[in-house]
Order: structure tokens, then sequence, then C-alpha cells
């Protein structure tokens, strides 16, 4: 807080200390600010390098502060800070867990994040999309006669899985909560950009360099390219798992995309027919997708439980998103091979507790790890738009 | 374990743009066969329709569709297991429906399943009966 003198008292936020502690092992206390890991960092601009005053900012317990601070979603977790910290004060993981705070604190409804940030919630959140499944596959015959798009279903003659989950089910129950979702994380973004340039209200004004929708497009390419793992050195081998996962969730998304527009999209007219044969252009995308996915993941796992020096410390939060993303691959893959196999019912149930992860993977993305795509993002968009990464500053004010 | 990295080397790019290219691979081959108008490879199941003359199924013809089957099956259990003989019959059937190849399996062989029924059942192809009326 600043008083009328100019001088500034400090409020520590305990609860947030605590909170803190509990995730780093209070690692951070150790921090005698030399400046190794600021110095240290590939990706830290050369003006108010992170994570130094970040660290500083954690022992003093100033939430505030950390949570506006979007260098903190600058870091990438490399821990190239972390190896060579002399004090092992593991700044890579304190800033992971500032970030988890981040992720908490700008989520809305916030309680719906706290539930995802704890285990003794999993069999809760788990249930919430198993019963409301269940219950729309019970009612589903007098829902379909109610709605007048009932169609007579006898023995099975072409295995779909539409037999059991029709479409229409499948598109609206995602579709109503992939909306919520979607207005969850634009409320969380806007809340941390106003938050953001509250923080520069404050303190110094930054010049503009950029326009925002020229920054967004501009940390699109970056992302895409990678740019920033690829000048990561400790956990090197983190770009590969990473690229791995973001691809193949490209190529799963795009399609799904395809196959729910299939009706109204006009780049499918001809040969789309569903479902796909094995060497369909579409499923062998779909399945090669998976298989990304699920070799990234595997890496990442194995690092985090075998290689955890350099992956850094994990947490539930880590951990949490990582499972599901490997249980909806998973889940995935044994719902394929037991539809090949034509084993029923065995495969509507994998393809049940597949639609579970699903939901728990997309529908709590703003909640998990995974809404770091969300506000790291955000926070690249903001280095951008105001001139803090140096580099990108100096290269256009040279013209270059 | 550490895997040494051949994405540091500065191809990180290359990496990316052929990922994105297999990516719209399936996109560009469905645009192309949108745009290229093409008689459909999926075979026509041109099925007889069944005599003018008797136009009433035993069922409508949507219901038909998805349970001719059960019907058939109903039919077995009462006939074999059960010995009772009803009104319809398969004969009664092939009335309207006179040719097995040129009704069930043109349909049969397009959604590929493959009907076990015939292998030791005679179906009655009435011929004479039929084109009679």
């Amino acid at each position: 807080m600043e008083t009328a003198e100019g001088t500034v008292v400090i409020e520590p936020d305990l609860e947030f200390i605590r909170d803190l502690s509990r995730q780093t092992g209070e690692s951070y206390k150790q921090c005698f600010q030399c400046g190794t890991c600021a110095a240290t960092c590939p990706i830290s601009p050369d003006v108010h390098p992170f994570p130094r005053k970040e660290m500083a900012w954690a022992a003093w317990g100033m939430k505030d502060r950390l949570l506006r601070d979007p260098d903190v979603w600058l870091c990438h977790h490399c821990n190239d800070c972390s190896v060579r910290c002399p004090r092992g004060a593991r700044p890579g993981d304190v800033l992971a867990a500032v970030r988890r705070e981040g992720v908490l604190h700008y989520a809305a409804p916030r309680f719906l994040a706290r539930w995802v940030s704890r285990p003794k919630y999993i069999p809760l959140l788990l249930g919430i999309p198993a019963v409301l499944l269940g219950l729309a596959l019970l009612f589903r015959d007098r829902l379909e006669e109610a709605l007048g798009i009932a169609v007579p279903s006898g023995e099975p003659i072409v295995y779909a899985y539409s037999s059991m989950l029709p479409h229409w089910l499948l598109n609206s129950f995602f579709g109503v909560f992939g909306i919520l979702a979607f207005v969850a994380a634009v409320t969380g973004v806007v809340r941390f950009w106003r938050a953001i340039k509250g923080a520069e209200s404050q303190g110094m004004p930054r010049p503009r360099t950029k326009g925002v929708g020229a920054s967004t497009l501009s940390v699109i390419r970056r992302v895409l390219l990678h740019e920033k793992f690829t000048s990561c050195a400790t956990d090197n081998s983190r770009l590969v798992a990473h690229l791995c996962v973001f691809f193949g969730f490209i190529a799963l998304a795009v399609v799904t995309t395809w196959i729910i527009t299939n009706p109204i999209n006009p780049v499918l007219r001809n040969g789309f027919a569903y479902p796909f044969s094995f060497w369909s252009p579409w499923k062998l995308l779909a399945n090669l997708g998976g298989l990304a996915v699920f070799v990234g993941c595997a890496l990442m796992i194995w690092e985090r439980l075998y290689d955890s020096d350099n992956a850094g410390s994990s947490t539930f939060f880590d951990w949490a998103l990582l499972w599901t993303l490997y249980a909806v691959v998973a889940t995935g893959f044994v719902t394929e091979l037991l539809h090949y196999l034509r084993m029923v019912p065995h495969r509507h149930v994998a393809y049940f507790i597949h639609l579970v992860c699903v939901f728990a993977l997309l529908i709590y993305l703003p909640y998990s790890k995974f809404a770091h795509l969300l506000y790291r993002m955000t926070a690249m968009v903001y280095a951008e738009h105001s001139g803090r990464d140096d580099d990108e500053a100096s290269r256009l004010a040279s013209g270059a | 374990m550490k895997l040494s990295n051949p994405l540091r080397t500065g191809n990180t790019g290359r990496v990316v743009a052929l990922c994105g290219l297999i990516i719209l691979l399936p996109i560009g081959y469905s645009a192309v066969r949108a745009l290229i108008p093409q008689r459909s490879e999926v075979p026509q199941v041109f099925l007889e329709k069944p005599l003018a003359a008797f136009q009433d199924c035993v069922e409508e013809t949507s219901y038909m569709r998805v349970h001719h089957m059960d019907l058939l099956k109903q039919l077995r259990e009462d006939v074999i297991r059960d010995g009772i003989r009803g009104e319809v019959t398969l004969e009664q059937c092939a009335r309207c429906h006179t040719s097995r190849e040129r009704f069930c399996d043109r349909c049969h062989q397009a959604a590929n399943v493959i009907l076990d029924c015939f292998g030791c059942h005679y179906y009655p192809e009435p011929g004479s009966e039929a084109q009679g009326l």
C-alpha cells in the first residue's frame, strides 16, 4: 500500500504465503537475492528481469504484485534458474506455484477452480459429467420423441457409436458446457488483462510498441513455432513433448470440428461418410494426432517422475492436467480397439468413460493447469504490446 | 531420462511446418473431392421394388428397413421352436420380393452384413405364381 509520503507499507498475505509454502516446500525462503536466476534465464528481458524480483515478492507475501505481474507467465518453466540457484530456492518452481495462484484467482466462478485444485473433489468433478451423461442416456428416447427427432433403431447394421449416444445429444451436451467454459475463459482473461493494466497505472507507464491485434498475431506465430521453448536449455526435452501434445491436440481439434460441422461444411460434400473407414485421411489424422498426444504426454509424465530435478517439482495441479490428458487419449484408443473388436457393451462403456475424461479436460480448462494457454498467451500479448519484450522492441525501434 | 534434442539446431520451424502440412492434408483432400464432381464411389444400392400389386407390407417401410431381421427371427422362433404357423410366412414375403439376389443380397452386400440364413434355408422364389398376378 502506498502512503501519502510515498513510502510503501508491505502487507504480507499470510494465507498466500502458506499456500506457496505448501506448493513449493518453502524452498523460496532460501533466496538471498543474488540475481543468478534473472541473469541465467534465456527468455527474461534485460529491463526489470525476472525471476529475482518475483522471488522477493514471494518471500514478502505480496500477492497483489505477483498476480498482476505478466512476467510470471512469460516464464516457460525450463528450470535453467533452478539448477543454477546457489541456494536451491528453485525460482522456476516458485513461479509455477504463483501461476497456480493466478489461475485460482482469476477463474470465474472461483469455487470451481478451488475444486479442480484439490484431490478430494475428484469424485465430485468426474461425477457431475458422468451423472449428466447417464441421465441424458436414460431419457434419450423420451427426449428424442419430445423433440420430434426419433429415428427407429433396430439391430445396428453399421457399428457406429451413435446407436447409443446420438450426435445431436453429444453436440448439444458438449455445446452447452463448451459455451459456459468459453465464457469462463474469456472472463478470466479479461480479469487478468485489467489487473495488468491496473498495475501499470500505479507504476511507470510503458511505451506502446504494437497494437493488441498485431501483438496477438505475432504471439500466435511464436507459440506455433515454440520460440521460447527452443531457447530453454535445462529441460529441453520438454520442447519435443510439448510439440507432440500441441500439434496432436490441434489435429484432434481439427478432425472434431470437421465432424461437427459436417452437415453445413461446404468442403465436405463428397465422401465424408461417418463413421470413417480406417484408411480415410481423416481417420488417419485423428489416429496420428492421438498418438502424438499420447507420446508427448508419456514423455512429460516420465520426466516428472524420473527427472524431477530438471522438470521441476510436481504438484497436484501439474499431475491433474497430465493424467487427465493421458486418460483422454488412453480411453480413446481403448474405445477404438473395442470398436474394431466389435465388443458390445464394452466399447460403449469405454466410450462413456472417454467422454467423461474429455469433459474433465475441456470443460474444466479455465480452472486447471490447462488455463496456462489463456494466461500465458495474454501475458505474451501484453509483453509485445507494451514493449516488454526487449529484443522485439529494439528491433521495431531500429526499423529492422 | 535425458533426450538429445534434434530440434535445438534451429529447425523447429521446419518441424512445425510439417505438422501444419499433415494437419491440412485431410482438409485439402476433402476440398478437392468437394470441388471435383465425381460419380459417387459408394455402390448404388439398387433394390428391386416389390411388385406393384402388393402395396401393403406387414409393417411400414421405415420400420421394415431396421426391424426386418427381428420379424424374421420371430417367425423362425414361432414356426421352428414353438410350432405355431401363423398367417405370415416367408412365402408371403417372397410374393412381393420375388428375388432374393435382387432384393436382400444387394443391400446386404453393400452394407457388408453377411447373411447366413440362406446357406441352409430355401428362399421360396415363386416365379410363375407372382408373375401370374
